[in-house]
Order: structure tokens, then C-alpha cells, then sequence
């Protein structure tokens, strides 16, 4: 994997993420827009009222797959600075639990690689959350990560 | 715990016997964490034993864990890894439920 050489951020946090600060930090004179995904903890799953949502990573694992990802925008859009924060611990409604932004030249590739972002990381970052309603917790449906069927030695013995 | 059964030396081996086994640091997360009490153990297996067979030594213990097994991916080392990865000493594992961030 190429070093990252972008001054991107990437952080698993404790405390409230300050979005407003992370949209600043990315931009640049060169760039002329930034997009960003701001994902907050929302009032209900599945039709039932949510109290609040506690959220738990395997975390060097975690930050290891998000550095992932933002290599991945580096090589795949014309994209200047990523910012990649997701919080964890106990989240109470309307909380951010996961902030992303993507500065740019131009405003499409921004646009692309923020949303490959955040779908790429909802499918690959080992992070876990638990919904606590008031007759209940139950954690949430995930996805199940793609990964390796067999060792390549395994194949070749079969 | 432990699969590998220690050899028992023949009384009239003047060699002691290697050892065959290894550590192998072990994390568990979300549901799978909370069915076995603990996330993270260190397991002794036999060396070169798979990710398989690491996992149905905690099913074993655990046999709520077992039907599991199909919702769950490994990783050996922070990166993904195949059922059929064979271990070594000091490796890394974890049990991975799906995954719901963001």
C-alpha cells in the first residue's frame, strides 16, 4: 500500500466529533469543493423508538482499514485531503457517529469518492453497534465482510 | 485450553519431547464476545492448526459459538483471513460478527 502523503485524517474518537472543525481542516487554496457525509444516530430501527446506540471497534484493525480506504481514494479519484473519523462508545440520538470529507479540485470526484467512502467502510471497517430500545438490546444487522475462501497454498493442494 | 494432546514420552526416550504447541492471542467482538464472557484470551493449539480449527476449539467450549460459524469472518493480524490459514506462534486471531459502523 503507497504511504499516504496527504495530511488525510483518520481517528477513532471518544468524544463528540467536531465536524465543523474536520470541514475546515481539509481544504485548501487548490481545491474548490469539499463534500462531506455526516452519519448521526437516528430516532428508530426497524419502527421501534431507540434510546441510544453504543458502538465498538476492533480498533487497530479499524484504523488500519480506514488508512485503506483513503489509499484507495487517493488512487481511484482526482481527490486532494480525506478526513475519516468515526466515534464510539455511547451515542445518543441525533449524535454523529461517523464524519467524512473529501476536498477536490472539482466537485465530482468529491463527490464519488465520499460516497465510496462511507459505503466502503460500512462493509469493511470491524466496527460493531448495539441498539438499546426500552424492552431490549439487540446488535445490529451488519455486513459480513468479503474475505479470502482459501489460503492461495489450499487452492493449489485441491 | 488447549486441542493438542501432549505427547507422552516413552519411559525409555532419553529425548524430552518438543513442544508441539503454540500461542496464539485471540479477540472476540459484539455477540460473539458477550456468548463467551471474554474478548480477548490467549489459546494453545497445535502448531500449524488453521483459523478452523482455532474457532471450533472455542465452539467447543462455547457451543452457542458454533452456529455462529457461517456469520463470521476471521482475521489473522489485522487483515482478513481464510478459514484455512495455518497459524503460527504470537499470531493475532479475531472473530469478526458483521459489521454495522457507521
Amino acid at each position: 500500500m503507497a504511504p499516504l502523503t496527504h495530511d488525510d485524517i483518520y481517528q477513532l474518537v471518544r468524544e463528540p466529533i467536531d465536524t465543523a472543525a474536520l470541514t475546515h481542516q481539509v481544504r485548501a487554496p487548490e481545491d474548490g469543493a469539499t463534500v462531506t457525509f455526516d452519519g448521526f444516530v437516528r430516532n428508530q430501527s426497524h419502527n421501534r423508538p431507540t434510546l441510544y446506540l453504543d458502538y465498538e471497534a476492533y480498533e487497530s484493525m479499524a484504523l488500519a482499514k480506514m488508512r485503506e480506504i483513503g489509499a484507495q481514494l487517493h488512487e481511484k479519484y482526482r481527490i486532494h485531503r480525506v478526513a475519516m473519523v468515526h466515534r464510539l462508545g455511547r451515542l445518543q440520538i441525533g449524535e454523529t457517529s461517523v464524519f467524512i470529507a473529501v476536498s477536490a479540485p472539482h466537485r465530482a470526484a468529491a463527490f464519488d469518492a465520499c460516497r465510496f467512502a462511507i459505503d466502503t467502510l460500512k462493509r469493511t471497517v470491524p466496527i460493531w453497534k448495539k441498539e438499546y430500545f426500552e424492552d431490549g438490546a439487540v446488535w445490529a444487522d451488519g455486513e459480513l465482510p468479503p474475505a479470502p475462501a482459501a489460503t492461495p497454498r489450499a487452492k493449489r493442494a485441491s | 485450553m488447549s486441542l493438542a494432546h501432549s505427547p507422552a514420552a516413552g519411559y525409555n526416550s532419553p529425548v524430552p519431547p518438543v513442544s508441539q504447541t503454540i500461542r496464539i492471542k485471540v479477540l472476540l467482538f459484539g455477540r460473539l464476545k458477550e456468548l463467551t464472557g471474554h474478548g480477548e484470551d490467549s489459546a494453545e493449539i497445535a502448531d500449524a492448526a488453521t483459523i478452523e480449527q482455532l474457532f471450533a476449539l472455542y465452539a467447543a467450549r462455547h457451543p452457542e459459538l458454533a452456529k455462529y460459524r457461517t456469520s463470521v469472518v476471521a482475521s489473522r493480524n489485522q487483515e482478513f483471513a481464510a478459514w484455512d490459514t495455518p497459524l503460527r506462534s504470537g499470531d493475532e486471531v479475531a472473530f469478526l460478527p458483521p459489521v454495522s459502523g457507521g
